[in-house]
């Protein structure tokens, strides 16, 4: 008994409590409710059956629902879009932005800290900035499209199925961009400076040292933030919610937003569980890219 | 000889902090220069400038015959080995070779034969697909010697290169790179903090302090004839020791504290002077039997060497081969041949002295160490 005590209080037993407890806490709070998700994407569930754990198992009926219902397709096709021009707009600014501030003028730091402003803001506060902004009869965004003669006619951004994705992937870039460009931020100051002397010496160009050593250098927070950036822009749910809601006729609805509408608002849990699982999946493959690219970190 | 590298009146500034002070330097095409000072006397700056890494504030700066004034760092067509060595990480060894060539746009097929032919001169051949990260110390600063090789540069620019390794390593890469050097015989500018470095090393060592050149020249040349205190006191280990006296009336003999010592000729009596004299140059003999007499403080010995510090003040160091008996508060005469002192005046100048019984002195001083004298039995 009082071995092991001791082996608790210093031991090996002290080291399995470390790992337990977060474990533990792991388990309850995330590893629960998802497994509990993925058992009701099986199950048939509806409001008389919520309370209860033991529901009719239904195999696969709910994904061959799913599938078979006419908007799944299009709203498959908007996350798609959705997640890759928002990491594509976020990416590119932030980089571009990173890379301006790297040439460290004066108040340079200070400003870049300015620009964490958009990160920190509520999505559903950001939504109504953008809605604005975006706003059809008198937004700001027409009025300087119109003014630079880049349109001719209003864009009603919100309500015009051919625009509302990219309303709500307007407001993503903007929200995100700040955080792509500090994590990028830090990826370049932690390129040592002798390297672009030496390969300035050696005769390379500014682009041929962007192109051979800041790109190769900087692989694995790329692969990082783009990991990051699917995992994130998966789980944008506020702007949807404050700027179109998947709306009209679900031209700009997309999974997440979709399965919460599912679940909460038409009360079919099991199709939102469904939705929620096949979005685990994408999330769990940007996962392993993220762990991955943070586990080999090159340096000399 | 060709001039390979020229300096005239080069000035620097970063803001109001003056780097650089005026250098004028020719260094001749083929030889090796070590830059030397204590850190932040501009050695570095210096150094960077000649690559382009800093631009220079006014003056003119020539590779080869043509101004540098306005040439970026990657037309210089010089290489620099970095204290960091600044490898590319993410190259392996073979690619941080041949990344100047292929920037320059050799075939990959010619620019590895050519790295192959400098791995074997380096030693690197056996390395060629590892990472930098795989490599040691001295391996990583092979490869750093190799990148610069391997381009065929106008100079070498070398900053403290082997600062980063342990002493017996660096003993060994010195040979190698004056090795190579001998070798090669690219024109190259070392920078070090190392005098001993810059003495076993170079053609021609430059001393810096405070951005101004102290004092360049061979290095013996250096040592035998130092233009001011500083670098009388920066070349040479351990340091020269340094006595305030004054001339005597007879113009003859330098007045210390505690004795008096023989000078050359042609000093104005009274004149206040700092007496400079090498640990090695004084001996060690019987209390009575020298110039003067100190008690000794300490005595430290290596087993071939034995140096003693006098308790006097300011005190007196003294190098001794072997091992002598001495201990402290023994009192031992110091023995000191007039024409191994050094002079300065009170800005620290060098005063030249003129020995007419130079010859004389030495013919003594010879039959004394041809009498040994052991110290202390």
């Amino acid at each position: 008994m009082k071995k092991i005590l001791s082996s608790v209080t210093d031991g090996k037993g002290f080291d399995i409590g470390l790992v337990l407890l977060p474990l533990a806490f792991l388990f309850v709070l995330s590893g629960l409710p998802l497994v509990y998700n993925v058992v009701m994407s099986f199950q048939e569930v509806d409001m008389f059956s919520l309370g209860s754990f033991a529901r009719p198992f239904v195999g696969f009926k709910n994904y061959v629902d799913l599938f078979s219902q006419p908007e799944t397709g299009p709203i498959l096709f908007n996350t798609a879009l959705f997640v890759s021009a928002s990491i594509v707009g976020q990416f590119v600014i932030g980089f571009g932005l990173a890379l301006f501030f790297w040439t460290n003028f004066p108040g340079a730091s200070w400003l870049r800290g300015l620009f964490l402003v958009s990160w920190v803001m509520p999505g559903l506060v950001v939504g109504a900035i953008w809605n604005w902004i975006l706003s059809g009869d008198f937004g700001v965004l027409n009025f300087f499209l119109r003014e630079m003669a880049i349109i001719n006619a209003n864009i009603f951004w919100r309500s015009d199925p051919n625009y509302s994705l990219w309303a709500v992937i307007i407001a993503n870039i903007w929200l995100g961009t700040s955080f792509n460009m500090i994590l990028l931020s830090v990826g370049l100051s932690g390129i040592p400076k002798d390297l672009y002397e030496a390969a300035e010496l050696d005769g390379a160009t500014m682009l041929q040292r962007f192109f051979t050593i800041t790109l190769p250098m900087m692989r694995s927070t790329i692969g990082a933030i783009v990991a990051l950036g699917l995992i994130f822009t998966l789980q944008q749910f506020d702007l949807f919610a404050g700027i179109t809601s998947g709306g009209p006729n679900n031209s700009s609805n997309v999974t997440q937003y979709w399965a919460w509408d599912l679940s909460f608002r038409q009360y079919d849990f099991a199709k939102g569980a469904t939705i929620s699982v096949i979005m685990i999946v994408f999330v769990m493959l940007a996962s392993v890219v993220y762990v991955r690219s943070t586990r080999h970190e090159v340096r000399g | 000889m060709t001039l390979q590298i020229e300096l005239n009146s080069v000035n620097k500034f970063y803001g109001a902090y003056h780097a650089l002070k005026n250098i004028d330097l020719a260094i001749e095409k083929g030889s090796f220069v070590a830059l030397v000072g204590p850190s932040g006397c501009g050695k570095s700056t210096l150094l960077r400038s000649l690559a382009g890494l800093e631009k220079i504030t006014t003056g003119e700066m020539k590779i080869a015959g043509d101004s540098m004034n306005d040439v970026p760092p990657r037309k210089r067509d010089v290489a620099m080995v970095f204290q960091s060595y600044a490898l590319y990480p993410h190259m392996t060894v073979e690619e941080n070779l041949t990344y100047s060539l292929r920037i320059r746009g050799v075939s990959r097929a010619e620019a590895r034969k050519t790295a192959e032919e400098v791995a074997a001169i380096t030693g690197l051949t056996d390395l060629m697909q590892r990472y930098p990260r795989e490599l040691s110390g001295g391996q990583r600063q092979r490869v750093a010697m190799s990148r610069a090789i391997i381009r065929h540069p106008k100079a070498f620019l070398f900053d403290e290169p082997l600062s980063n390794l342990d002493a017996a390593l660096r003993v060994h890469m010195r040979k190698e790179i004056r090795a190579l050097h001998e070798r090669l015989r690219a024109t190259s500018v070392y920078v070090t903090h190392d005098q001993i470095e810059a003495m076993t090393m170079a053609d021609h060592v430059v001393v810096m302090r405070d951005g101004v050149i102290e004092q360049q020249g061979r290095p013996l040349d250096l040592y035998d004839r130092p233009a001011n205190r500083f670098v009388a006191g920066f070349i040479g280990s351990p340091a020269m020791n340094f006595l305030p006296a004054k001339v005597a009336e007879d113009g003859r003999h330098a007045v210390l504290d505690f004795g008096r010592l023989a000078l050359g000729e042609g000093l104005a009596p009274g004149t206040a002077v700092t007496v400079g004299i090498r640990p090695e140059h004084i001996r060690m003999v019987p209390a009575g039997e020298g110039d003067f007499n100190v008690p000794i403080d300490s005595v430290e010995s290596t087993g071939s060497t034995t140096y003693v510090t006098s308790a006097t003040q300011p005190e007196l160091t003294v190098v001794e081969n072997g091992r002598g008996a001495l201990r402290s508060g023994d009192v031992v005469g110091l023995a000191i041949d007039p024409a191994q002192l050094h002079l300065f005046d009170g800005d620290g100048k060098r005063i030249e002295q003129t020995h007419s019984n130079v010859g004389e002195l030495r013919r003594l001083q010879s039959a004394e160490t041809a009498r040994p004298l052991r110290i202390g039995v």
